[in-house]
């Protein structure tokens, strides 16, 4: 079994975090994203260290994680590819986007490939309904207007772990002039 | 005074109180669920519904305005409102399932929802014939189902620690046990998992629910989701009698039911009594109904040639009474205890007082540090306040044993203290002595006594102790020695199995009944053997005696004490030190 | 009501200027003025002022409900000395919606100024600005508009050499629609499961902490600073008169051009579609227009004529405002399989704290896949229906009518649509 630990200056980092609020418990959401930044997951150990850290119970710790979708609690892949398929994605093709998706890698939503690379998630609106089809990967970049090719791009690209370059939100409002010119 | 209106009838209520607390207070019915009058208020069952609504005050004439009946005009809340909840205000008309269909369709509604997951197990259930769910469901419940799906599969028969198993299909979300463990017994080691409906309560991965005060949260689950290992598929609800007792296992001596059927006792729960225990005990004061069941000491023992061997009543109050004869009254040791009952060690004091033996020991049992400052004291006996207050002279454990050891005493006549299993004298230093035990369960003590004699325990006879406050409580039988008969014993509970069960089907049997006598009994008996004039008719007796003796005891009775949950001596004696 | 020119209205939340997310940009276009003119002359702009401007300009919470503002921050008690808390609401996460983000993007500094002037008007002591996980890009970019609103002494201890001080922290969500609603968002932030609170008491009396707390959409506050500017009346005359100002318009679906448009409330719905977000993709008709995310009421495609982004005109067509995040569906759309995505939406999102949401939730959505996948019968129409009129008004917060009116009105709207997929009614004749 694998000896989780935050190092000093994390502890230090984690000591500024609770300074933000009245008393250290609202520091536990703040401090399971760190974890899971440095492990990848919050597995029960993870969770069991930032009660420790946290001088909270276990319990206490397992509720709320297990309260909040983007916290792993279990082991999943490199990237995970969460596509949106709330309403308005879903009436722009997102269910289309996410079967293609699972072919090309051979894996169902919720799954996650042998090699440990990639897993695929179908999740509730992500807040970029305007962009549809659009994904998240790995809790970090959104990919929008998704097309077949750019999931091809996007899958080639992490091979190579390149994430996607930021895109910015296209705002199209009396803006066109200057982006036509 | 303040004014509430329920269903159309006027009461009156003083200082802040919620509704639903108000109903239950005043008899009337409320169903619900989640709402525990210890614990705080989550209104998440949803089932304590009413309409609830406030007169409208006019500010200018400074009145509440009239229509044109003179009746008062109410404004009622626009959506049914959570009793627990709802806070009462003066004037405030409230509507509950008796007199407002809406409510009556909001709280079917509300069960029809509980009831879409939740396993149709009635048959198989611990909790079926106690279960809140099971009894609404019969009185106000939907018929059928409307829910034509698959229902949400969860974890059963976990078992979340020593003493207690969940089965989270059961479960129907009200928190309580988690509140209990964060709000009560400050565990904190349950929590509320996953969420929507898979919800459910559960500890940490790898962790044990080992709460010293774990299984109260069996008692509060409104359904069968927790249930008690120890206890789980031994005995329908509706099979046991059910007798208020006291906890015996330490000294705060919790206010307890004790459940019997034919005669053993299947489990023990927590009574309330808001002086000592609230709604709570803990776990601990659970295992002793094998106390009462195991190892009990039945039918006289006398050392012959070294030899145990079962003795009749009268030959062991025989060889009792020819030792006595035999030698000086300040030859005898009377070692008293405070496991024993405020009745036994009067009894056995007086009796060897009159004997001329006015002297009496007792050794409590106090390990400093073994408690917490809830409901475990750091005395591990009940009575040891009682014994105080008889006068019986305490000794530490040393003093105790040199007393016993010495060569003064010729017979060492014990009560219930196990001396040798306490490793206050060893077992060769007591078996070097002529001793009497008069004793419960078979111990190390009753092994190398000379005569053994079997006492009730607290429940089998009538006893009070008086727990470390110094409050004093009393206990009422919960099974039949040989001797007693509840049939004819009207303080004894009759469940349905003694009502209707005889020794001619399989359900009674007399072979759970013990062949024992109260101590005091005992004594009177040997009384008549000695020609001395000590006589009481029954444990009431003893006791109104002890009160009619004693300053610590004046003014208590039975009565007093079951309709005041117990009465507080050490007050009392702090009271009259301020008069004087 | 006069038609509202919008093709020339010019975008104030997200202004066409290059790089105003920047400080700099933003100070050198009057940013921070606002709040520079109120910490001046703290006898003229005394908190009960501000809040009064702010209350007459009738500027309306953008969160979904709608409440007004300034009201909202009269309810707060008399500072005791004690810490007071304004969260700030970042958590957008109703389906449909997704125009706060675009603040967060190109105009966090008009945010960070009307939450210190809304901490200013209230005394408050920190500033939580709650943002939903998902948004880990645009939480990075907050956070460096507040470390550089800092800097330039705009948060912190006496603000602009003032004797007002205030803290503002920015704190992450880790995905949980149900956090959005205020008293969970406060359960949030203390660092336990998102379950709503029972009101009474409600934030302003017993908020974060137990201490007096106000909860504003984010784009709420990016209104104040131009409240403070130009004044209530200036503001007032800004669209429609009882939902004044301009409001972020998200438009999704199978429109020509989706986006997040600025313009003023109350701008007819068709105006919007045809107008600004040009038309429907491939000339098709308008089956629905879901107005304001999720949780409003379906429109259908041929009631729309006449109806404006505004409180009132939507509550007269049979549903609400809400967010403002409009999605269009077109003729094509199966309704059946629109309504089980949402309803799988509050299933999957619903907290479970208490029965009616709990369990409701998951009838709906198994009663919706059951007739989507062809096994419903004309019975399970009305039992939805049953089902909705047991979840409204039932629970502790609202997130059970949210689930509720979207089955309800559009089975009753788009009935023909349920009952062209549900088995026919079949009597055995004896």
């Amino acid at each position: 079994m694998q000896n989780y630990e935050f190092t000093k200056e994390e502890l230090a980092k984690i000591d500024k975090i609770i300074a933000k609020y009245p008393n250290p418990q609202p520091a536990v959401m703040p401090v399971l994203w760190m974890a899971q930044e440095k492990f990848g997951h919050v597995e029960p150990e993870v969770q069991q260290l930032v009660a420790k850290t946290l001088d909270l119970t276990p319990a206490h710790v397992y509720g709320v994680a297990s309260f909040y979708t983007q916290y792993y609690k279990e082991k999943k892949g490199k990237y995970v590819l969460d596509v949106c398929t709330s309403f308005s994605c879903q009436a722009c093709g997102a269910y289309d986007t996410l079967h293609e998706l699972e072919e090309k890698l051979g894996i169902k939503a919720g799954e996650t490939t042998e090699d440990g690379m990639f897993s695929i998630q179908s999740v509730e609106c992500l807040g970029a309904c305007g962009y549809a089809p659009m994904m998240q990967i790995t809790n970090d970049v959104y990919v929008n207007h998704l097309t077949s090719e750019k999931l091809d791009k996007v899958i080639e690209g992490l091979k190579q772990d390149k994430l996607p370059e930021f895109e910015p939100i296209p705002l199209v409002q009396n803006r066109e002039p200057a982006e036509e010119k | 005074m303040a004014e509430i209106f329920i269903d159309n009838k006027r009461f009156e209520f003083e200082g802040p109180t919620k509704v639903l607390q108000f109903i239950l207070d005043n008899g009337l019915e409320l169903p619900f669920f989640c709402y525990h009058p210890s614990l705080s208020i989550p209104a998440n069952c949803r089932k304590c519904f009413v309409e609830a609504g406030q007169p409208v005050f006019n500010r200018e004439t400074n009145s509440f305005e009239l229509d044109e009946n003179g009746e008062r005009v109410i404004r009622f809340f626009p959506k049914l409102m959570t009793a627990c909840s709802l806070d009462a205000t003066d004037g405030m008309v409230i509507k509950t399932h008796v007199t407002s269909e809406l409510v009556r369709r909001g709280q079917k509604d509300t069960l029809e929802l509980i009831l879409i997951n939740h396993p149709l197990d009635c048959p198989i259930c611990d909790q079926a014939g106690e279960c809140p769910l099971q009894i609404q469901t019969y009185k106000y419940g939907p018929e059928g189902s409307r829910f034509e799906h698959k229902k949400v599969h969860k974890p059963k028969r976990i078992q979340l620690g020593p003493r207690v198993v969940l089965d989270a299909e059961r479960c129907i979300n009200c928190t309580r046990c988690v509140r209990f463990t964060d709000e009560i017994s400050k565990s904190k080691q349950l929590t509320i998992v996953q969420r929507g409906d898979n919800n459910y309560p559960v500890t940490a991965p790898g962790l044990e629910f080992d709460d010293p005060y774990s299984v109260n949260t069996v008692d509060i689950c409104p359904v069968g989701a927790l249930t008690s290992s120890d206890f789980r598929f031994k005995a329908r609800v509706w099979e046991m009698s059910q007798t208020p007792s006291i906890d015996i296992t330490n000294g705060k001596g919790c206010s307890i039911d004790i459940w019997t059927r034919d005669n053993l006792v299947m489990r023990i729960t927590p009574r309330y009594n808001p002086h000592i225990n609230d709604y709570w005990m803990p776990d601990a004061g659970r295992e002793a109904y094998k106390i009462y069941n195991e190892n009990r000491i039945s039918r006289p023992e006398v050392n012959v040639d070294n030899q145990k061997i079962k003795s009749s009543w009268n030959n062991a109050l025989l060889t009792t009474s020819e030792k006595i004869q035999s030698i000086q009254p300040n030859e005898i040791l009377v070692v008293g205890s405070a496991y024993a009952s405020v009745e036994d060690n009067f009894a056995l004091a007086k009796f060897f007082g009159q004997l001329g033996q006015e002297k009496a020991v007792f050794a409590p049992n106090i390990i400093e540090g073994s408690g917490d400052d809830f409901l475990i004291s750091d005395d591990l006996a009940p009575n040891t306040s009682g014994c105080e207050f008889l006068g019986i002279d305490q000794l530490d454990k040393e003093k105790l044993a040199a007393e016993i050891t010495s060569d003064q005493y010729k017979l060492i006549v014990i009560l219930h203290e196990d001396v040798v299993g306490r490793q206050i004298v060893t077992a060769d230093q007591l078996a070097s002595k002529f001793s009497i035990y008069l004793g419960t369960n078979k111990n190390q003590t009753s092994a190398v006594s000379n005569v053994v004699i079997p006492v009730t325990t607290a429940a089998e006879h009538f006893v009070s102790y008086v727990n470390v406050q110094g409050r004093i409580q009393r206990t009422i039988p919960a099974k039949e020695t040989l001797y007693t008969n509840r049939r004819l014993d009207l303080e004894m509970s009759m469940g349905r199995l003694d009502h209707f069960g005889t020794q001619f089907d399989n359900w009674v049997t007399d072979k759970n009944k013990i062949d024992c006598i109260p101590a005091w009994e005992f004594l009177v008996r040997l009384a008549h053997e000695l020609n001395i004039d000590f006589k009481f008719n029954s444990a009431r007796e003893v006791f109104q005696e002890i009160v009619a003796g004693t300053d610590h005891f004046s003014d208590v009775s039975y009565e007093r004490i079951d309709s005041e949950l117990g009465v507080d001596l050490a007050n009392k004696q702090k009271e009259e030190l301020n008069l004087a | 009501m006069s038609a509202i020119d919008w093709k020339s209205y010019t975008p104030i939340l997200i202004p066409n200027i290059k790089d105003y997310h920047k400080i700099d940009v933003y100070e050198k276009h009057g940013g921070y003025g606002g709040l520079k003119k109120i910490l001046k002359d703290q006898t003229e702009f005394t908190p009960e002022k501000v809040t009064n401007t702010v209350k007459d300009s009738g500027l309306r919470g953008r969160g979904g409900a709608g409440f007004n503002t300034g009201l909202k921050w009269s309810f707060m008690p008399k500072p005791d000395g004690g810490p007071r808390y304004i969260a700030a609401n970042g958590d957008e996460s109703e389906p449909g919606t997704f125009k706060d983000r675009v603040i967060f993007e190109y105009n966090p500094h008009s945010f960070i100024e009307g939450a210190i002037i809304g901490a200013y008007a209230m005394s408050i002591t920190t500033v939580y600005v709650y943002i939903r996980g998902e948004y880990r890009s645009w939480i990075n970019m907050m956070q460096k508009a507040v470390d550089d609103a800092y800097e330039k002494g705009y948060l912190g201890k006496n603000i602009l050499g003032s004797e007002f001080s205030v803290d503002m922290v920015v704190h992450s969500g880790a995905g949980a629609y149900i956090c959005g609603e205020e008293s969970s968002l406060m359960e949030s932030l203390e660092g336990k499961r998102g379950y709503p609170r029972v009101k009474p008491p409600f934030p302003a009396q017993k908020g974060l902490w137990g201490r007096p707390t106000t909860i504003n959409n984010i784009e709420t506050f990016a209104n104040v600073p131009h409240i403070i500017n130009n004044g209530s009346e200036w503001y007032k005359g800004i669209g429609a008169s009882t939902h004044a100002g301009p409001l972020l318009y998200g438009i999704s679906g199978h429109v020509n051009r989706p986006g997040v448009y600025e313009y003023p409330s109350g701008m007819l719905i068709t105006d919007l579609i045809h107008g600004a977000a040009q038309g429907v993709r491939g000339g098709k008709k308008v089956k629905a227009v879901i107005p304001g995310g999720s949780s409003t009421p379906p429109l259908r495609g041929d009631s729309l004529e006449g109806v404006r982004m505004d409180s009132d005109s939507l509550r007269e067509a049979g549903s609400m405002l809400g967010t403002g995040g409009m999605c269009i569906l077109d003729e094509d759309t199966d309704m059946v399989d629109f309504l089980w995505r949402v309803s799988h939406f509050y299933h999957h999102e619903s907290c479970g704290q208490c029965t009616p949401c709990r369990e409701g939730t998951g009838w709906l959505e198994k009663t919706l896949l059951k007739i989507k996948r062809g096994d419903g019968t004309v019975r399970d129409l009305d039992l939805l229906l049953d089902l909705c009129s047991q979840m409204e008004g039932r629970t502790i917060c609202a997130l059970a009518d949210a689930a509720a009116w979207p089955v309800r009105y559009t089975v009753t709207r788009f009935r023909e649509d349920f009952e062209a997929r549900v088995k026919k009614t079949v009597y055995a004749l004896a």
